[in-house]
């Protein structure tokens, strides 16, 4: 009886297992190179994370953050940055922004009261800003105190619609491409925070680019068929953010979905992903016939650049559903090193 | 011997119809046949209904689903039966599936009309108060085919019944529980020899603000120069989780004492949920607003005419749904901004023929066809176009769904029983190959009731509307899911009535589905549906149950199952990085369980339900990393009844305590569940005669 009795108490009572709380010790060097992954996750399951990767001993290291802080990083860790030290991870349906140091992934901070964080952009110590979307307003934050400081309003963008992007600087003028649902480039004088012009570009304009000779690019998806917003061939645009106006246009055949446009270290050569990866000089006037390296019923999701060493690093998210795979190429093309990180890897950020 | 026959054959007819027919309770002022729906009933052992032979079928009889008033039948699936309920959270999305198969794998009707939503392919079991089911039964695997097709997992028959009343009787039930949570239950009903009229109503308030120690995140100790100099997992509330669901039900039957029954049922939900914020969600209730607001009505009515050796019916229906989901925020000027707003409207019409004809003892022979038409308008966000105007992205569409079968059953002995059906079913202008299924039974021996079963089926699920045209993402490509399903099982039932009875059953089964349909982010930002995966699930289902009657006043009842779920992933590999292969289906559980035990004794009654989920993994790839899995849990759940007769009244008492050792779990990765947590119940019955 007494048996029986310690049996049903077995099963009644409750045995989740967790195993929270468990903080473990980082020490990277400080003179190391390293690279930042940021896997999305699955969104609304709050499974992101954070890989860190060193080019040199090509050591890795999955779910940093988890590890270092004993907490998630939440739900879609979109993109990061990094300024003196200290890494800005941007986890777009978290509504937050983490500060780590990036030698030990602890947190030291962090901004809330974000809509729907996408891209973090430094103006100077005491100033940034973060693109949103859904949300028409740019946020202006203060990262020393992790406090939001003011807004840009986007004309001619509702909250529904709302989509600003990636950011980059030149002088005082920050750009800014609006993707979802939108079609331009935003110009910023970062001295007043306001909107100086606008350029119209094609159909959702993915991602930005600042290059070695002053020109900005960015690359269109082109939207959806049956989309009320249109439909058309992707390209991609080289523009003079002197005057603000497209200088190139290198269109694509409909129904591509190009993405992803980046820079080498020198900025002289461009990459993106369109189904397979590409790269041009910055200089040429035609698309090059043949890709940098052909798709291997691989779903390229992420790219980046070594800016020391050239060499191509392409997140593939498989089946969005397991751990993503990072394949390592020299700027020849050749596979130097292939690993495992965390559920679609989506961004890098290079330390 | 002629008359003997028929008069078997009456009683197999109605036994079968009464199990299995939408009105079943129709027949209940035939003489006995209501008995085989006692809340006291234990399983009929003597009488195999050829209608049910080789299927795999669970029943929910009415005391379980009496025991559960204040649940949705999500919960109550969760804890009576072997498939899996996935939910996200206490009120909010519940999603059932059998043997290791998708939602959309499950088929669910209500009175024989479809209750899938024709846009999501899958049911919201939540939003289904068990205060309005009076029969449920699952069929298992192939056992579906003999209902509809589609059903790759299986189906869930839901349906009500007239109650047998003499003139006026109400029933109110208020429940106060955690969590401010009141929930109010009232029935009328009124009847005679020719009517049955019936209303029900549910009322359930929540401000579902259980607390939980959040261990997904961590809250900062700042000092003046916003260093950090502590952190700690916070004891949070439940953020953004009320819900308020209100439910009205209208019943009317009328027999002819002719031979006819006819029977309205019309069903109204008005609901209005929060969505509850992730675990990882830094930002603050305050500021945002996450609802979902649904309007249903669904209208059923039925024919049926009964003969001595042929039965005919009809059944017509129709159904409206209205749902809204608004995201919005507060733009720090106390204006709440949407940043979603997205609105859907279904309208079905639905009608359906049947036919029954039997030959002697040994043959029946049925005839069904059903009928869906959908008309859907989805909208899922306004924009502002390139030129300026205003525009927006959904779609409009109508499909029909027809879906026909033919069926055969003989059982030209005792021992044996055969049964084929063949189903079709034409889905917009896409039709169907043949959907075959064979089913065998026999009984093995007579002592003990041991009864062999047997079958194997095809069948077919088509995309549901939003996954050929849902905007963006929609694939009109899609192909239908298709697969195959072996099951084979044996059952005993030891026993009598009055003092002591056992059964139980095993069955083992084995299904390949292709072609699996799965929404997967694209390079543009949004989801799009793909047939992916090839998977191959099987496994075992083992159930008991005992009865025993002790004495007149102390009445034991023990129910339990158990089933092992593998469910593969047999695909090709998507590239040469894929290690999903061969893996176990995201969360899937291998090992589900549950144990419910009721003791009666004079009028008290302790009700003790348990149940068990295996660890679940996250990824296809099932990594054992920290977001990996989600480990195993118990859950338990206890209840005291006490009632009380009065000259003027029936009154119960009941206290339930849910999650009785505060167990921390969860069902999905970041959705907060509750603690334990309490609610009475008051009941009052009203004498009027």
């Amino acid at each position: 009886m007494r048996r029986l009795l310690l049996i049903l108490t077995l099963f009644a009572v409750g045995c989740m297992e967790w195993d929270y709380g468990l903080e473990e010790d980082f020490d990277i060097e400080a003179s190391a190179r390293g690279l930042f992954i940021c896997n999305e996750g699955n969104f609304q399951y709050g499974n992101a994370t954070l890989s860190y990767y060193d080019p040199d001993t090509k050591r890795l290291e999955n779910e940093v953050f988890y590890r270092a802080n004993a907490m998630k990083l939440g739900d879609v860790a979109q993109s990061m940055t990094i300024r003196d030290g200290i890494g800005w991870v941007v986890v777009n349906n978290s509504h937050v922004v983490f500060a780590i140091d990036i030698n030990t992934f602890k947190e030291v901070g962090r901004i809330t009261g974000l809509t729907s964080p996408r891209y973090m952009h430094f103006v100077s110590d005491e100033k940034a800003y973060i693109t949103q979307i859904w949300d028409n307003r740019i946020f202006i934050v203060n990262p020393k105190r992790y406090e939001i400081t003011g807004y840009i309003d986007i004309p001619n963008m509702t909250m529904e619609q709302g989509s600003t992007e990636q950011m980059v600087q030149k002088g005082k003028y920050l750009y800014v491409n609006c993707w979802s649902y939108q079609n331009r480039i935003l110009k910023i004088d970062t001295e007043s925070d306001t909107i100086v012009g606008e350029l119209e570009v094609g159909i959702q304009p993915t991602s930005l680019a600042l290059d070695c000779n002053g020109k900005l690019w960015t690359i269109t998806d082109g939207g959806y068929d049956s989309s009320p917003y249109g439909y058309e061939a992707p390209a991609l645009y080289r523009i003079d953010p002197e005057n603000f106006t497209i200088e190139h246009t290198f269109s694509f055949k409909k129904g591509d979905a190009p993405s992803e446009v980046q820079l080498n270290g020198a900025g002289d050569t461009l990459y993106w992903i369109n189904d397979d990866i590409w790269a041009m000089d910055v200089t040429a006037e035609r698309v090059p016939v043949r890709p940098f390296l052909d798709s291997r019923g691989t779903i390229y999701y992420g790219l980046t650049v070594d800016p020391k060493s050239g060499d191509v690093y392409i997140a593939d998210a498989v089946d969005y559903t397991q751990q993503g795979k990072i394949y390592r190429y020299s700027k020849e093309g050749e596979l130097i090193n292939e690993f495992y990180v965390g559920v679609i890897p989506g961004s890098f950020c290079w330390r | 011997m002629l008359e003997i026959e028929m008069t078997r054959f009456k009683s197999i007819l109605l036994t079968t119809l009464s199990m299995v027919v939408l009105l079943p309770a129709l027949h209940a002022q035939e003489e006995g046949v209501w008995r085989h729906y006692d809340i006291d009933a234990v399983p009929i052992h003597g009488a195999r209904s050829i209608k049910e032979i080789g299927v795999k079928e669970t029943k929910l009889d009415s005391i379980v689903l009496k025991e559960g008033i204040s649940l949705s039948m999500a919960d109550i699936l969760a804890f009576n039966t072997p498939i899996f309920v996935k939910s996200y959270g206490r009120a909010t999305l519940s999603t059932v599936s059998f043997r290791g198969t998708s939602p959309s794998h499950t088929q669910v009707s209500w009175n024989g009309m479809k209750l899938n939503n024709p846009m999501l392919g899958m049911t919201d079991f939540s939003m289904i108060p068990a205060y309005f089911i009076d029969d449920a039964s699952l069929l298992h695997g192939t056992s579906s085919v003999n209902e509809t097709g589609g059903g790759l997992g299986g189906a869930v028959k839901l349906s009500t019944r007239p109650t047998q009343t003499e003139g006026f009787a109400l029933q109110y039930i208020q429940g106060i529980g955690s969590f401010n949570t009141f929930d109010e239950f009232l029935r009328l009903t009124y009847g005679n020899k020719r009517w049955q009229l019936s209303t029900r109503v549910v009322h359930s308030y929540s401000a579902n603000d259980f607390e939980y120690r959040n261990h997904d995140k961590k809250e900062n100790i700042y000092d003046e120069n916003m260093n950090i100099i502590g952190q700690y997992y916070p004891i949070e509330r439940n953020r953004s989780g009320s819900f308020k669901d209100f439910h009205i039900l209208q019943e009317a039957y009328y027999n002819t004492r002719r031979g006819s029954r006819i029977g309205l049922n019309a069903w109204y939900i008005d609901s209005n949920r929060e969505l509850p914020m992730l675990t990882v969600d830094h930002g603050a209730d305050t500021e945002f607003d996450n609802r979902q607001r649904e309007h249903t009505f669904r209208g059923v009515i039925t024919w049926d005419h009964l003969h001595s050796d042929w039965k005919v019916g009809a059944k017509a229906g129709y159904v409206n749904t209205r749902l809204a989901y608004d995201y919005k925020r507060d733009l720090g000027n106390g204006i709440m901004a949407h940043m979603t707003s997205s609105r859907s409207r279904v309208n079905t019409l639905y009608a359906q023929g049947d036919g029954e004809y039997c030959i002697g003892s040994k043959w029946l022979f049925n005839a069904s066809l059903s009928a869906h038409q959908h008309f859907v308008y989805s909208r899922d966000k306004n924009i502002i176009l390139q030129q300026g105007n205003k525009g927006i992205v959904g779609y409009n569409q109508a499909r029909i769904e027809l879906s026909g079968s033919l069926s055969a059953k003989w059982r030209p002995t005792e021992y044996l029983g055969i049964s084929a059906v063949l189903r079709e079913e034409l889905f917009g202008t896409e039709l169907s190959p043949l959907i075959p299924a064979l089913f065998i039974d026999g009984r093995l021996s007579k002592r003990g009731n041991v009864i062999a079963k047997a079958s194997i089926s095809r069948n077919y699920r088509y995309p549901s509307l939003n996954d050929l045209y849902f905007l963006p993402g929609g694939n009109p490509n899609l192909r239908s899911e298709s697969g195959w399903s072996y099951d084979a099982g044996i059952s005993f039932s030891v026993g009598n009535r009055e003092s002591f009875s056992l059964s139980g059953s095993a069955t083992w089964f084995d299904s390949y589905i292709n072609d699996w349909i799965i929404w997967l982010p694209t390079t543009k930002g949004f989801f799009s549906p793909r047939n992916v995966k090839d998977v191959h699930a099987y496994g075992v289902e083992i159930d008991a149950s005992t009865d025993i009657r002790l004495n007149d006043n102390l009445h034991l009842r023990v129910d339990g199952n158990y089933s092992w779920t593998p469910s593969i992933n047999c695909g090709e590999k998507i590239s040469d990085a894929d290690r999903s292969v061969g893996k176990q289906l995201p969360y899937v559980p291998r090992h589900t369980a549950n144990i419910s035990g009721r003791l009666s004794w004079h009028r008290w009654t302790f009700l003790y339900k348990w149940c068990y989920y295996s660890e679940r993994f996250t990824m296809s790839s099932n990594d054992l990393s920290l977001t990996g899995k989600l480990p195993p849990y118990f859950m338990s759940n206890i209840s005291l009844e006490r009632t009380v007769s009065l000259k003027w009244a029936d009154l119960s008492l009941k206290g339930s305590v849910n999650n009785l050792f505060n167990e921390e779990y969860l069902s999905v990765l970041s959705r907060p569940m509750p603690g334990i947590n309490f609610e009475i119940f008051i009941g009052i019955t009203p004498r009027w005669r």
